[in-house]
């Protein structure tokens, strides 16, 4: 499997937002909550780093979803990367597991889920992002609950709506993209 | 082809024909007469092509035509029996529902990106909602829109600086007690509260609240929210800016969360709190709230208490709305099923009647048809509202706990029911 590419990622990123002065405001409001909390886990990467270093991914500390998640199929609902996916899959809805259909905008923040790979074992961390800026796919609804909690972690919670950053708000339809090995 | 264009010039004409006689000022009688004559004589058009015998017998039991005018019902006086529920994720209308006819009494114009509050006095119907001004784009508009509780009129739109988008969730917009205040929560994705005055109908400030959510009003205080420290926020809301302390904490957000759904008691200033892994508390509101001690639900009815555990197969609460409090009984309803953890949105598949006073589950309630969506009117001969994702709606007595109606696409989200003094 590719490692994750930080240098590529973090080039992707700038490039986005540069090439998007309208995103300003959102970016001082992203900017404002990191400010005002600091505790606030909203960097996947900090969260991976705060798993514990030898985490039990035995069968017996596995969840009902990892312990019957297939890696194949990535337009069912227990696709590994799915574990914590709440909407309608991009790759029911001409995009993919990570990139979305045409016409549509990915919003640059999501939520994020630790899903583990039944092929090596290991515990990803995913970050789920929406699809903006059109109606409703309604493909392949699923709602993966691992981990998943309420709004006050917003990071972990599947029902928000997160176009946040994009030119529409419109939810479309959700991916899962790797971020990379959680522990 | 022929007929086709015989209907063709018919429709013409009668176009031209309802044309004439608007541009000619006629009276609206007159006009309803002109076009019910027309409407008849093609229907006898038609009718001359079916055998004679038929059209003699529909001729001689046809009823006399009266000229009819259209009017709009007015909702009528609220009862404490109706329900207000939201329909799925394909139709967000929130349905108005007679629980003790099953009847549809009306519909309140709830969006998909809207949330729901009842004024508990019962004088208005508030909608806090956001749309765009190209509907999947241009410029976004966030308000709460004013509903005036009879004719359903829209009274007035109060702007707001923004809102979270979820589609609905119970706690997102909540009204004081006294109906003078509304707060509306906010995620940009910075969390705040807007805090809008109901009676002047404008906003009156943003409250800063990192990393807390769902809300409940705290009587002459503010209001509070659940936080991610596992905490609840007290924020005293101030004529300008408010003061925001935090309780000791008391649950543990990622391991084993205070679900968004929690009940409100007014009458008691309290909350109830359900875990994930069902414990139930209850929490004194106040500058400085009072938590109470938890206790298992399972426990309460005798079952192992539910844990995180993998692989540990027991019986957990799970919903978009899971639980329900009648306050003058200190009941609580909840709904629960079998399933491993992390499990907290599997519709629930019994009822579980928790008595607050005693910390016992005096009932279990096998349900036929699975429901995510559970509320409780709060009279003294409740019924009890479930729904489920299907969009079928079951309303239940809440002393017999026998099914009183089952009702098809009455709507499969939030539900919410009138308050009573």
């Amino acid at each position: 499997m590719k490692r994750f590419d930080f240098d590529g990622l973090g080039e992707k990123l700038l490039r986005n937002f540069a090439g998007n002065s309208s995103r300003r405001s959102f970016l001082s409001k992203l900017g404002a909550t990191i400010v005002a909390a600091p505790a606030f886990p909203l960097l996947p990467v900090a969260r991976a780093q705060a798993q514990p270093s030898k985490p039990d991914r035995s069968p017996e500390a596995k969840t009902a979803f990892a312990r019957n998640a297939q890696t194949k199929d990535d337009t069912k609902c227990d696709y590994w990367r799915y574990c914590a996916i709440d909407g309608s899959l991009c790759s029911c809805c001409g995009g993919g597991m990570s990139s979305c259909p045409p016409g549509a905008e990915p919003s640059p923040v999501s939520w994020v889920g630790t899903c583990i790979n039944p092929d090596d074992g290991k515990a990803y961390l995913i970050a789920y992002r929406d699809c903006c800026g059109k109606s409703a796919c309604g493909q392949c609804g699923c709602d993966n609950t691992d981990r998943e909690t309420q709004l006050y972690m917003p990071q972990l919670n599947n029902n928000v709506i997160w176009c946040f950053g994009t030119k529409s708000m419109e939810y479309h339809c959700s991916t899962a993209v790797l971020v990379g090995k959680a522990s | 082809m022929g007929d086709f264009r015989k209907r063709e010039m018919g429709e013409r004409a009668l176009a031209s024909m309802i044309s004439a006689s608007i541009t000619a000022r006629l009276s609206r009688l007159a006009c309803a007469s002109l076009i019910s004559a027309l409407a008849i004589s093609a229907g006898s058009a038609a009718w001359a092509q079916t055998p004679a015998p038929a059209a003699a017998t529909a001729a001689a039991t046809r009823a006399p035509v009266e000229p009819e005018e259209p009017f709009t019902h007015k909702l009528p006086e609220w009862s404490p029996h109706w329900g207000f529920v939201r329909g799925g994720w394909e139709n967000g209308g929130t349905r108005i529902w007679n629980g003790d006819t099953g009847k549809m009494l009306g519909l309140v114009a709830t969006g998909r990106w809207s949330d729901l509050a009842l004024d508990p006095k019962r004088r208005f119907i508030y909608v806090a909602e956001t749309i765009w001004t190209k509907v999947n784009r241009g410029t976004r508009q966030d308000m709460i829109s004013v509903y005036d509780p009879v004719n359903m009129a829209l009274l007035a739109e109060i702007p707001l600086p923004g809102r979270l988008i979820i589609g609905a969730m119970k706690n997102n917009f909540v009204i004081s007690d006294d109906g003078k205040t509304g707060f509306v929560y906010n995620f940009s994705p910075a969390s705040s509260v807007n805090v809008v005055d109901l009676e002047k109908r404008k906003l009156s400030q943003v409250v800063e609240l990192p990393g807390c959510a769902s809300l409940v009003p705290v009587a002459g205080i503010g209001f509070s929210a659940l936080c991610s420290d596992g905490t609840l926020a007290t924020v005293t809301v101030g004529p300008k800016t408010s003061t925001v302390t935090n309780s000791q904490p008391f649950f543990k957000a990622a391991e084993d969360g205070v679900f968004d759904f929690y009940a409100y008691d007014r009458t008691k200033g309290e909350i109830v709190t359900l875990t994930y892994t069902g414990l139930v508390r209850t929490v004194k509101l106040g500058a400085t709230p009072v938590i109470g001690e938890a206790f298992s639900i399972q426990a309460a009815a005798g079952v192992r208490p539910g844990d995180t555990k993998p692989l540990d197969i027991n019986w957990f609460p799970g919903g978009r709305q899971a639980m329900t409090l009648h306050r003058a009984t200190g009941m609580l309803y909840v709904l629960m099923h079998r399933g491993e953890y992390w499990t907290q949105k599997a519709p629930g598949e019994e009822l579980w009647v928790v008595d607050m006073a005693t910390r016992k589950v005096v009932k279990r309630v096998p349900l036929k048809k699975e429901a995510g969506n559970i509320e409780v009117t709060q009279d003294a001969k409740p019924l009890i509202f479930l729904s489920g994702d299907e969009g079928l709606l079951q309303v239940m007595d809440a002393a017999t706990y026998e099914i009183k109606h089952t009702i098809e696409r009455g709507g499969g989200g939030v539900i919410a029911t009138p308050d009573i003094d």
